[in-house]
């Protein structure tokens, strides 16, 4: 019986390779698929695994994973010797899932980390292809942008996230995506601060109660997003589990009749509403751009926001 | 064969504020805390009371334990007999449960704060004039405690754990009156959110179990009966924590085995981080602010690296690897910052004093701008397991492991050692020069002892003693292959 499982193996893992040697001169760059990257749906995020991390901020090579951004200037490298970047990151979906496209994806399960990761580069060699046989003028820049200027026709096969016949702007350069433990080793990555956006969209909700201290919302977690999100930074969520999204708004905003002596890290944040939420592209992609979102339409789910800002620190006490 | 006796595993120093008061040094034993007049070495207490009268092993049946301590596991004695197998059966609380591994002093010299029971408890004793240990209150933490502290100012016990949580507690409890918030359990999933056969089953189960449960009595929540504040938390095993104040602002400085050490405000504004200092390479084991260099931090980790930092802007002054240095593996498991009075001298000399797990060498270094210089070491005559500083004397009084051979963490001996040693630390022109010396105190309380092992150990049961007494390495971070 373990043969044909090894069989398994051996052809993800040769398909594997063969999706990471293609280059954009290879005729029609082919996007990876699914079945080739099966995981489990849960990681155990209190198990040491076998992370890779920097030490500090100041020791991550960002260059691997945003080459276009690379700083000219050899000269300039951090603490690990590696190339600069030109600008920092600063926009982050936690638990990325197969597919969203913000910033920097951070994934824990590996085959879905993997996965997006070969999808961002044969999206990057899609257009390079395309740029060679069209005359339109991209940009670079518009990092943040990127994801709400999306061309809107693009059909979604598999509810795959990405154009594949279309020049974008950003070319997929300004997105990438890393296997990482957010848990444990965010402040790993970014300085105090270094954030204006965290995504946090549909969590794993660990249903059963004593898997609760699991989740990725937590007040302790949140004086961590709240320590590498800059004042005015958001933090956007989105689930389709009910009692999850109360769960979020019980542990970021002071509920009636708390005991908050000891101090609390809900005084930290505000709850974005009405108006503005409304105008939130962001909102908008997350809830309904995002591969997970459009699976949970199909399946007729509901889906719940909840967005806050982080508020200044408070004054020292006196 | 002769006996061995529990070594201190921990030491404090409780100086008196009042004059006329003597001051004390409180030190733990197996599961016995101990009150000394640290001037003479007189035993003033020993707590749990009931073997007081114990230098030979009690035998027999256990005696109601004054208040309510918890039923400490006494070991019957039957010597040179099989007996030891069907006295723990399978399931029954291991020998060294019952231990005290953390103890601390408030900074008035009153209280004295202590892990009891199965480690799980904290218990604050009052100092009376006469030196004796008044038990105040005990509170059993949800998990183990790993680390323990005071506020600076003395009135708020903060007390870390494996799960990585850091909880306040009043040092005297108030009134307390518990709120329970009624919460009817209420499956999260919807058939929304689940969409296989099973997990749809599941669902409907879970259902029929929470009608069933919200007709039955009201559950017993699992929240504590005293007043505690979830302040902190790390998704990591908290292995050290600290309070300090610096200008006026009060910190929390608290380490984790994955390498990380975090600066936090203080109550009641432990939820705004300030920095990360990072640099570490394992476990963080051990936090020290110097008291004369507040701005200073040394942090030790067990892979032998000490680090100094401008801590309050996670900044790295010094970088040094022990084990480079002694070329030999090292993991850091106390530093301490000594201040003695010197006899002639112009002030204090301030040194800061490093020891390794299962080590018998003090490592001892002076403070010169922001960077640790090496003095000489000091060896022992058995690993090093705590230490305070006498100021007014001068001395620095260690104490060692009696039971394991030096530089050994699993080598029994077949006697025991001295409990405790002392040496002084002379400014001389040539650096410093750390002299052992004979210290009536020490002498009076080594000759005394502590209370012995039960007889008969076999193998299995020593390694539980010396697990409980040396646990870094199986806390350290296995590196494995996926």
């Amino acid at each position: 019986m373990t043969t044909p499982s090894l069989n398994k193996r051996q052809k993800r893992e040769e398909y594997r390779r063969k999706l990471g040697e293609q280059t954009a001169n290879d005729g029609e760059v082919k996007m990876p698929q699914k079945k080739f990257f099966r995981q489990r749906a849960h990681a155990n995020v209190f198990s040491d695994h076998n992370l890779e991390y920097p030490r500090t901020p100041n020791h991550m090579d960002w260059s691997s994973l945003y080459p276009a951004f690379i700083d000219q200037d050899p000269t300039h490298t951090n603490l690990s010797g590696a190339r600069k970047l030109l600008k920092d990151v600063e926009v982050i979906d936690i638990g990325c899932g197969f597919g969203e496209t913000l910033i920097l994806g951070l994934e824990i399960r590996t085959s879905v980390s993997d996965y997006v990761r070969s999808r961002i580069r044969a999206l990057r060699l899609r257009q390079e292809q395309l740029k060679g046989t069209s005359q339109a003028p991209t940009t670079q820049q518009e990092e943040t942008q990127a994801q709400t200027e999306r061309l809107p026709d693009a059909p979604a096969p598999e509810d795959e996230v990405g154009t594949t016949d279309a020049l974008v702007p950003g070319n997929y350069e300004n997105i990438s995506g890393i296997r990482a433990n957010t848990m444990k080793f965010l402040p790993n990555f970014f300085r105090r601060g270094q954030l204006s956006k965290i995504f946090i969209c549909f969590p794993d909700p660990h249903f059963k109660a004593r898997k609760h201290k699991a989740r990725i919302i937590s007040e302790s977690l949140n004086a961590e997003y709240a320590y590498l999100l800059r004042p005015g930074g958001m933090l956007y969520s989105i689930t389709d589990v009910e009692e999850y999204h109360h769960w979020i708004l019980r542990h970021f905003l002071v509920q009636e009749g708390e005991d908050v002596s000891a101090g609390s890290v809900k005084h930290l944040f505000e709850r974005v509403e009405g108006e503005e939420l409304e105008n939130d592209p962001c909102v908008t992609v997350m809830s309904c751009e995002t591969e997970e979102s459009k699976k949970v339409t199909r399946n007729k789910g509901n889906k719940y926001v909840a967005v806050f800002r982080r508020k200044e620190n408070p004054e020292w006490p006196a | 064969m002769a006996s061995l006796q529990h070594p201190f595993q921990c030491l404090q120093y409780a100086k008196s504020n009042s004059h006329g008061l003597p001051n004390l040094l409180i030190a733990a034993a197996g599961r016995h805390l101990y009150s000394y007049d640290a001037t003479s070495g007189q035993r003033l207490d020993v707590w749990p009371q009931d073997v007081e009268s114990t230098v030979e092993p009690v035998s027999g049946t256990v005696p109601a334990t004054e208040g309510d301590a918890p039923p400490e596991k006494r070991r019957k004695l039957s010597p040179a007999s099989g007996g030891q197998q069907e006295q723990k059966p399978a399931g029954k609380k291991p020998l060294t449960g019952t231990t005290i591994p953390l103890l601390v002093t408030s900074p008035d010299g009153k209280y004295v704060i202590a892990t009891t029971g199965d480690g799980k408890t904290i218990r604050v004793f009052e100092l009376n004039h006469d030196g004796k240990l008044k038990e105040l209150s005990s509170r059993m933490m949800p998990k183990r405690p790993s680390a323990l502290a005071l506020t600076p100012d003395g009135h708020t016990i903060l007390c870390g754990d494996k799960f990585g949580d850091v909880y306040s507690l009043p040092l005297i409890p108030g009134e307390y009156v518990r709120k329970i918030v009624e919460q009817p359990v209420i499956p999260s999933a919807t058939s929304l959110t689940v969409h296989t056969k099973g997990n749809l089953r599941t669902l409907e189960m879970q259902r029929l179990h929470a009608e069933k449960q919200a007709q039955t009595a009201k559950q017993e929540t699992a929240a504590l009966k005293f007043e505690n504040h979830n302040i902190i938390g790390h998704v990591s095993v908290l292995s050290d924590l600290i309070s300090v104040s610096v200008s006026g602002r009060s910190y929390i400085l608290t380490g984790d085995r994955d390498e990380h050490i975090r600066v936090s405000r203080g109550i009641p504004q432990a939820h705004v981080i300030e920095q990360f200092c990072l640099g570490h390479t394992s476990l963080v084991s051990k936090l020290c602010v110097p008291s004369w260099a507040p701005h200073l931090l040394v942090s030790g980790d067990t892979n032998g690296n000490l680090f100094v930092w401008d801590w309050r802007n996670a900044e790295i002054h010094q970088n040094i690897s022990l084990e480079d240095t002694l070329q030999s593996e090292a993991m850091v498991r106390g530093i301490w910052d000594v201040s003695l009075e010197q006899s002639g001298a112009s002030g204090p000399v301030n040194v800061i004093l490093v020891s390794l797990e299962g080590s018998s060498q003090l490592l001892c270094y002076t403070i010169e701008g922001n960077a640790l210089r090496a003095q000489d070491s000091i060896q022992f005559s058995g690993n090093i397991l705590g230490l305070i500083g006498i100021d007014s004397r001068g001395t620095v009084v260690v104490s060692v492991d009696t039971v394991r051979d030096a530089g050994s963490t699993d080598n029994w001996k077949s006697s025991s050692g001295a409990l405790l040693e002392s040496f002084q630390i002379i400014f001389g022109p040539g650096g410093l020069k750390c002299v052992q010396t004979e210290d009536t105190m020490v002498a009076n309380i080594n000759s005394v002892g502590t209370s012995d092992f039960p007889a008969g150990l076999d193998e299995k049961q020593q390694k539980e003693f010396n697990d409980s007494l040396y646990n870094l390495g199986n806390m350290k971070k296995k590196h494995y292959e996926e």
